[in-house]
């Protein structure tokens, strides 16, 4: 692992977004590097730069290391089909940048030269957060990375046939076996279809040694995994050598899918990802849409939304919180069912407004789906006027109980410079001093204006995280109380172009009739171009890389799930700790597997 | 021969204390989940019966009925065993626990014990320790990593608490002069033994929640890490018996520590109704389980590298400087 080589990363960040400075780095590039640079594009003030892939590395390095940008933290790798656009090369790779210090944001475009066997460099000796991300497209896009350390499929089993995202790749199901009797040939098939059963599965990763360790296989069934995740770990007693995380139990291809439907059916599947955060996916996933259509949402949709993504950044943290005082504690702690209490009322909001707990899909695109009820404000003030008492309750069982201290503190800690190379993000990079925060760094909707602080700490360690999640619940609550002070009056929807009129119109109003048949039949059509917009939700950067080709359906979609690039630093944090703590790390990370795997 | 002193009271002496434990056991895990649901603001198990009140019973009864499997990868004998090893410790530890002052009965004195054994106090020492072969053997036999971590926990674990436990005990046998626990319960102590033995309690009561396997130290089974550590290999009946065995460890060293620490039958009019000491003991037996439930509910588990350090470092220390003043005490008070 390269990993020491790109630790004089800077650790400073800056909150002021620098638009000019970013179109003055394209400058650059294409002035020092006037044979690489294909071409360079500027849709919706995101700064795309075309590179030929030869040249990918020479470039990347002169934008990570040159001291005027400093892109140290590499957001995104994802890639796309371009079959259907008519563009040769058929392939292509995107790297999303962004130079903490300087708050610029690029994106690298790599056609990739060879059709039928597609290689580009592998940024991983840059970027070592690139590892899972290049794996990924490695796995459903089938372009392989050249010096990629360990370039295995990640979210497929190992032997799926083909590469599900290339737009060849038929969308197709496993047909529904409808007879009662297992001797049916309808049967014959069930879910071979798409393996290829010759391969053999190795019983140990690479770089393991059972005979001379222990190799132990945690999970996919395991109580303390968040789900269905899967951990070889190899074991000296009980003193971890080393961790391989196996992913993918629930990959259920959102990407494919959403390349299928149109931009507006999106929402509810975004719910189904990090089910532990609807409303900030939903959040995210639309404000990309909506930048690709280029509209404003009306500036009460905007509070609104502002009040559902902290209430359920506090509903999430809660559940953090619970299940992980349950991860060192056992299922005897009273704290679980404290935790869920609260939420429990947050979620009682949520059916308030949307009908629904778990899978919201209240936020939409152009505003929110109804608007919030007359009693909604009065119910949300109740809570956040006992919220901070209760808060208070949970740091007075842990925060100073000397077993939980001795748990936490020093367990997984990571310096601040191997946070940013991993491209970790969210609380688990703020623990180590580095108030990264997308509110702040690049805010949407209207976050610049409300008062809040980005909690930091500067240990790294189980302790710090805690913290730090404990102190932006109490933020969470003073964003939502000043957002209700100015929640204003008005449209909670943008026009009739882009969310459906109310019922009420459609019975007395031809116009809105007719709007309405269109986005349900039709759908919107953005202008063909690429977005890529982040936010910061509970877990760290939430990004959707959009992608339009002027149809009703998105072209590309792709998502950048925190807890998928956060858990790449497990190996990192649980080496040489005992297998209680790899339990801590893994609770302390935070990551939801619907979104690790999606 | 006197047969009946022989044979037939101790029989049914022994059929009375093992029926009474064993329904206890039983009803102590609706206890501890009654409670626990109330300290986690639920309500507990309430469906089957009044107040939940047949819960034991069906869930005997699942135990009972569910198939016997031996896995072919364990160690046949020694897997059968391990859950008996955990068993008869646990029921043996109560013979030496005074239910109660001695009855008059059919006109012969009945002692409200099993046994009154002058080194009472070496054998709890002893047969508590015994418990843990059966964990550690069951952890072996499993031919399990993770039942092999628990075992190895086990063994970790019990060298670092069995010290000070010892050496609190030994502190215990110099204040009253005697191993016998019968006596212990009926001789008087001055006002600041008493004291002094309940400044020592505290930790004390930390050695006992080690050696019971309780939270916070219970990381042989550790559902979150090991799943269920020694007991991961064991279903239906072996896994109840282990169920039954700690449940039972709890109550045996309940009562163990009410006799030692809080004067076990005593309270008042215990002289006229003797019959009422066994309620004494059965509700400090219960104060100490319903400590024994807030800890669990209170506070995070410790790590076992952890409990060692704190078992060598700070408790044993601390039982030798409390052994070094009770034997002052001794000398210069009594």
């Amino acid at each position: 692992m390269p990993l020491e080589q790109v630790l004089d990363t800077p650790t400073a960040v800056s909150y002021t977004p620098d638009y000019e400075g970013e179109r003055a780095v394209v400058e650059t590039l294409r002035q020092r590097f006037p044979d690489a640079v294909l071409a360079t594009e500027e849709f919706r003030g995101d700064q795309v730069v075309t590179v030929r892939a030869d040249r990918l590395l020479d470039v990347a390095r002169f934008l990570r290391d040159d001291p005027e940008l400093r892109f140290n933290y590499l957001v995104d790798v994802t890639s796309y089909d371009r079959l259907h656009l008519g563009e040769t090369p058929r392939f292509a790779t995107v790297y999303q940048l962004h130079s903490m210090p300087y708050n610029r944001r690029l994106r690298l475009l790599v056609p990739v030269p060879n059709d039928t066997n597609p290689v580009v460099p592998s940024v991983v000796e840059l970027w070592p957060g690139a590892n899972w991300m290049e794996r990924e497209i490695y796995d459903l896009m089938g372009i392989r990375f050249q010096g990629h350390p360990d370039l295995r499929r990640i979210l497929l089993p190992h032997n799926w046939d083909g590469h599900p995202l290339r737009k060849d790749y038929p969308l197709g199901s496993e047909p529904v076996p409808f007879s009662v009797n297992w001797s049916e040939p309808e049967f014959q098939d069930l879910g071979r279809q798409v393996l290829k059963p010759e391969l053999p599965l190795e019983n140990v990763p690479r770089g393991m040694d059972p005979e001379k360790y222990i190799v132990v296989n945690m999970g996919p069934q395991h109580p303390s995994t968040h789900g269905v995740l899967r951990l070889i770990v190899e074991l000296e007693g009980e003193r971890i050598k080393q961790v391989v995380p196996d992913l993918g139990f629930l990959h259920s291809g959102f990407e494919k899918q959403a390349e299928n439907i149109r931009y507006k059916d999106f929402v509810y599947y975004t719910d189904r990802m990090d089910y532990t955060q609807a409303m900030n996916n939903n959040l995210g996933y639309v404000l990309a849409v909506e930048k690709l259509l280029g509209i404003e949402v009306p500036p009460r949709a905007r509070v609104i939304r502002v009040i559902m993504s902290e209430l359920q950044r506090l509903a999430a943290h809660l559940l953090w919180l619970g299940t992980h005082s349950m991860d060192l504690a056992g299922s005897g702690l009273a704290l679980l069912m404290y935790a869920f209490r609260e939420r429990e009322e947050i979620l009682d909001i949520f059916e308030m407004v949307s009908g629904a707990r778990l899978t919201t899909s209240y936020i939409q695109i152009g505003g929110v789906w109804k608007d919030v009820p007359p009693a909604f404000e009065r119910r949300v003030r109740d809570f956040i006027a006992y919220m901070p008492a209760r808060i208070d309750d949970y740091e007075r069982m842990l925060t100073r109980n000397p077993i939980w201290r001795h748990r936490t503190i020093g367990v997984g800690k990571i310096t601040a410079e191997q946070a940013i190379a991993m491209s970790v993000t969210g609380p688990v990079l703020r623990s180590t001093g580095v108030p990264y925060d997308l509110r702040r760094v690049r805010p949407y909707c209207g976050y610049e204006e409300y008062d809040f602080d980005v909690i930091t700490a500067t240990d790294g360690d189980a302790y710090a995280r805690y913290m730090v999640r404990m102190g932006e619940m109490r933020q969470s609550l003073r964003i939502i109380e000043q957002a209700l002070d100015r929640l204003p009056d008005g449209p909670y929807k943008a026009g009739p172009k882009v969310s459906p009129p109310p019922r009420e119109l459609l019975d007395t109003s031809m116009e809105a009739l007719i709007h309405h048949f269109k986005l349900f039949t039709e759908g919107i059509k953005p202008p063909r171009g690429q977005v890529y917009h982040s936010i910061e939700n509970q877990k760290g950067e939430f990004g959707i890389f959009l992608m339009s080709d002027g149809s009703n359906k998105p072209y590309r979609t792709h998502v950048r799930g925190p807890s998928f690039v956060n858990l790449q630093i497990l190996d990192l944090m649980s080496r040489d700790h005992l297998v209680a703590d790899l339990i801590t790390n893994i609770g302390s990370i935070d990551i939801v597997l619907g979104e690790v795997d999606r | 021969m006197d047969w009946m002193g022989l044979l037939v009271i101790p029989v049914v002496k022994g059929a009375i204390i093992l029926l009474l434990l064993l329904t206890a056991t039983a009803y102590l895990t609706l206890f501890e989940r009654k409670l626990l649901g109330r300290f986690q603001v639920r309500l507990g198990p309430n469906r089957a019966g009044p107040y939940g009140l047949l819960q034991p019973l069906a869930d005997a009864v699942k135990l009972f009925f569910k198939e016997e499997v031996v896995p072919h990868h364990v160690d046949k004998p020694v897997y059968l065993l391990a859950p008996l090893l955990t068993l008869v410790p646990a029921l043996a530890l109560f013979a030496v626990v005074p239910l109660g002052p001695s009855v008059h009965l059919f006109g012969r004195e009945i002692p409200l014990s099993m046994g009154d054994v002058n080194v009472a106090v070496l054998y709890i020492l002893a047969i508590g320790s015994v418990g843990t072969y059966g964990v550690m053997l069951a952890g072996w036999a499993s031919n399990n990593n993770y039942s092999l971590l628990g075992a190895m926990r086990t063994s970790a674990q019990m060298i670092s608490y069995e010290l000070p436990m010892g050496l609190f005990v030994v502190s215990l046998i110099l204040l009253s002069g005697t191993m016998s626990v019968t006596q212990i319960v009926e001789q008087g102590r001055p006002w600041w033994a008493w004291l002094w033995l309940w400044l020592g309690f505290p930790f004390f009561f930390i050695t006992v929640l080690a050696e019971t396997n309780r939270s916070p130290f219970d990381f042989p089974e550790t559902e979150n890490e090991l799943i269920a550590g020694y007991q991961i290999e064991y279903g239906g009946f072996k896994f109840a018996i282990f169920y039954v065995s700690e449940y039972l460890h709890m109550i045996t060293t309940g009562g163990v520590v009410a006799t030692l620490f809080f004067g076990g039958w005593k309270g008042p009019f215990v002289d006229r109704f003797p019959l009422l000491g066994v309620v004494y003991l059965a509700l400090k037996i219960l104060a100490i389980l319903f400590l024994f439930i807030w800890v669990r509910a209170s506070v995070p588990r410790v790590r076992y590298d952890q409990l060692m350090r704190f078992g060598w470092k700070v408790l044993l220390p601390l039982s030798l400087l409390y052994l070094g003043i009770t034997a002052l005490l001794v000398v210069f008070l009594l």
